[in-house]
């Protein structure tokens, strides 16, 4: 019946497309989001982050002393630890201007923190005075105002210091969108400006019997700083741009927007769809068709209209996904309990839009078919 | 005595006392006022009456679509007003067929698939159902014709289509709704002629509800209806246009 009711179709699938659309896509783009909140843990990897008490989420840096360093070692239960500085610098490209990096400067011996994925050049290289490995970001942005895109043996600088490019690597986008420029802990020092304390966080890993978390507590109780395994800290992170900042608010609205859309559409236009054909379905109820019947008719009508609806949009959040992950703006994250999500929710969606002409049907007399 | 079909004295509906009120309070309206009333097996009956007599009330009751306050109904001699409403419907889906005014096929559906809608109520096969409603609509003129929508027939031939829906699970009682009057004079003759055929079934009774005066003539009893109430009985048309006169 609502397949040959073209316009109502058309409504009611352009509706819950839009809804199935909005939902996904919003959803993804938040996921995004968060996931560029957590990018350092991807970037530097490290099973326990010991950093000042009063850190809350990975991308806030209170620093710490050198010594505290050798305090985390001497845990029992703690295999290594080494210093990581991590801080935003400005690097003067070659048109003279100047554009913020995250620098991280990584210890030299063990090279842990060292990026995930290195596309050029050797990250031993690292340990050669003023070098630096850069992501394609920095590539990109450094580039300004040259001939040609920096590459490696090319030259620019931070804080007035040489920094040559021994290799380029890929890493997750910063929260902020630096670029990332990684060096050696004491290269880091010399490029960053001076300040009493310039430890940002120490890295460690638990001995072999030990998890990460009991290597955290006893790190904590030990040394008195703040100790995060790599779950906790994420977890901090996420809460904190949840607690702290507008985002989940913001992108929550439009979420819930595209499902008051989709039960608005779908279920008004699935009612007056009943409603207009009220005579065929009291036909029906009177030749013999049972309330139960006339219901899963409705249902699988709604339900079809829904999956149409439903595949169609997370079909567009997929095109979508797929046309911004070589820019890699905006942020977009679409794992698989997503889709499943939406389609829970087109599945509510539509019963609802059903029941309410169920709800019709059931209260139909028969006999309505003999009136005019 | 019930005869070798379960019925009593050839009786396809026995009516007694039959009593219906619509709405409540100050707009409370009776709409059959203790109505008596009885048609006979292999017969075609017109109710007819003016305009709000009751006529689509009492044929709505019989039919088992609208409920009733007070009275007894038997049908094939089952009392519609001890049944559930679960089995007043299974009773319609297998014993009862319609033909509406405005034919009610359903304009998504082609002939054939709309044919075949009370055999699928009924449980059965989409196959099978396709091929009776196929076989029907080939003995009622529409041969080659069961792949088009209702939207591209006459009014004639949608009727037709409606006939053979309503006869498609082989009912014993028809129930017709003011089947010719969206029709024109001799489409209207064609169906009604068809039905009297129909009616002519030792087990099946066909009820016509109609105050289109033209197709008076193809009554074998008529039932007056006014305010309400039965106000005759006529056992002819020639009784009928008589006046009620013997």
């Amino acid at each position: 019946m609502l397949l040959g009711d073209r316009a109502k179709y058309v409504m009611l699938v352009g509706g819950l497309t839009f809804a199935a659309l909005l939902m996904t896509q919003q959803c993804a783009v938040f996921f995004g989001l968060l996931s560029w909140t957590t990018s350092h843990m991807r970037n530097m990897r490290a099973s326990i982050w010991v950093v000042d008490p009063k850190v809350e989420q990975i991308n806030e840096i209170k620093p710490m002393r050198d010594t505290d360093v050798n305090r985390v070692r001497s845990v029992t239960g703690v295999a290594f630890a080494v210093p990581l500085y991590t801080g935003v610098i400005q690097a003067r490209i070659g048109d003279g201007t100047f554009k913020p990096i995250e620098m991280i400067g990584i210890d030299s011996t063990t090279l842990v923190g060292r990026p995930p994925v290195i596309l050029a050049g050797k990250l031993e290289n690292l340990r050669l005075p003023n070098s630096v490995m850069i992501d394609e970001l920095a590539v990109e942005r450094l580039s300004q105002g040259k001939a040609r895109k920096l590459g490696i043996g090319d030259t620019f600088e931070i804080n007035d210091r040489e920094a040559r490019v021994i290799g380029i690597c890929k890493t997750d986008r910063h929260f902020f969108g630096y670029p990332y420029v990684y060096t050696t802990y004491d290269e880091a020092l010399q490029y960053a400006p001076k300040t009493r304390k310039m430890l940002s966080m120490v890295l460690a890993e638990p001995k072999t019997g030990w998890t990460a978390a009991q290597t955290a507590r006893a790190i904590e109780n030990e040394t008195q700083l703040k100790a995060y395994t790599e779950a906790e800290f994420k977890s901090a992170t996420i809460k904190w741009f949840f607690r702290n900042t507008g985002i989940p608010a913001s992108f929550g609205t439009t979420i819930i927007l595209g499902f008051i859309v989709g039960i608005a559409v779908s279920g008004q236009t699935f009612y007056s769809f009943v409603l207009e054909n009220l005579r065929h379905l009291g036909a029906l109820k009177a030749m013999g068709a049972s309330n139960g019947l006339l219901a899963r008719m409705l249902m699988v009508q709604a339900l079809t209209v829904g999956m149409i609806g439903y595949g169609l949009g997370v079909g567009l959040t997929a095109l979508f996904g797929l046309a911004v992950v070589k820019t890699g703006q905006p942020p977009f994250l679409l794992p698989y309990q997503l889709p499943l999500f939406t389609f829970v929710v087109i599945v509510l969606i539509c019963i609802f839009a059903a029941l309410l002409g169920i709800r019709k049907v059931y209260k139909l007399e028969p006999a309505v078919v003999f009136r005019g | 005595m019930a005869d070798t079909n379960g019925n009593h004295n050839g009786l396809a509906v026995h009516v007694r006392g039959v009593s219906k009120t619509f709405g409540k309070g100050e707009a409370r309206t009776p709409a059959l006022k203790g109505v008596d009333f009885d048609a006979r097996l292999g017969e075609l009956l017109m109710i007819v009456g003016p305009s709000g007599c009751g006529k689509t009330t009492l044929l709505s009751v019989i039919a088992g679509t609208l409920e009733f306050e007070g009275g007894e109904i038997d049908v094939f001699n089952t009392s519609l007003h001890s049944l559930t409403n679960r089995e007043v419907t299974n009773f319609r889906k297998q014993n009862v067929g319609f033909i509406f005014q405005q034919f009610n096929l359903i304009p998504t559906l082609n002939l054939v698939e709309n044919v075949s809608v009370p055999l699928l109520i009924n449980g059965e096969s989409r196959r099978a159902a396709g091929k009776k409603a196929r076989e029907l609509l080939d003995r009622l003129g529409l041969e080659g014709r069961g792949d088009d929508r209702p939207t591209n027939l006459s009014g004639g031939q949608q009727q037709r289509v409606a006939i053979a829906r309503a006869l498609v699970h082989e009912p014993r009682l028809v129930i017709c709704d003011e089947p010719t009057s969206a029709l024109d004079k001799d489409t209207g003759a064609k169906i009604m002629e068809l039905l009297r055929e129909v009616a002519r079934h030792p087990n099946r009774c066909v009820i016509v509800v109609t105050h289109d005066n033209r197709v008076f003539k193809y009554a074998d009893r008529m039932t007056e209806m006014e305010d309400g109430r039965v106000e005759r009985v006529h056992e002819s048309y020639s009784h009928y246009e008589k006046g009620g006169q013997p």
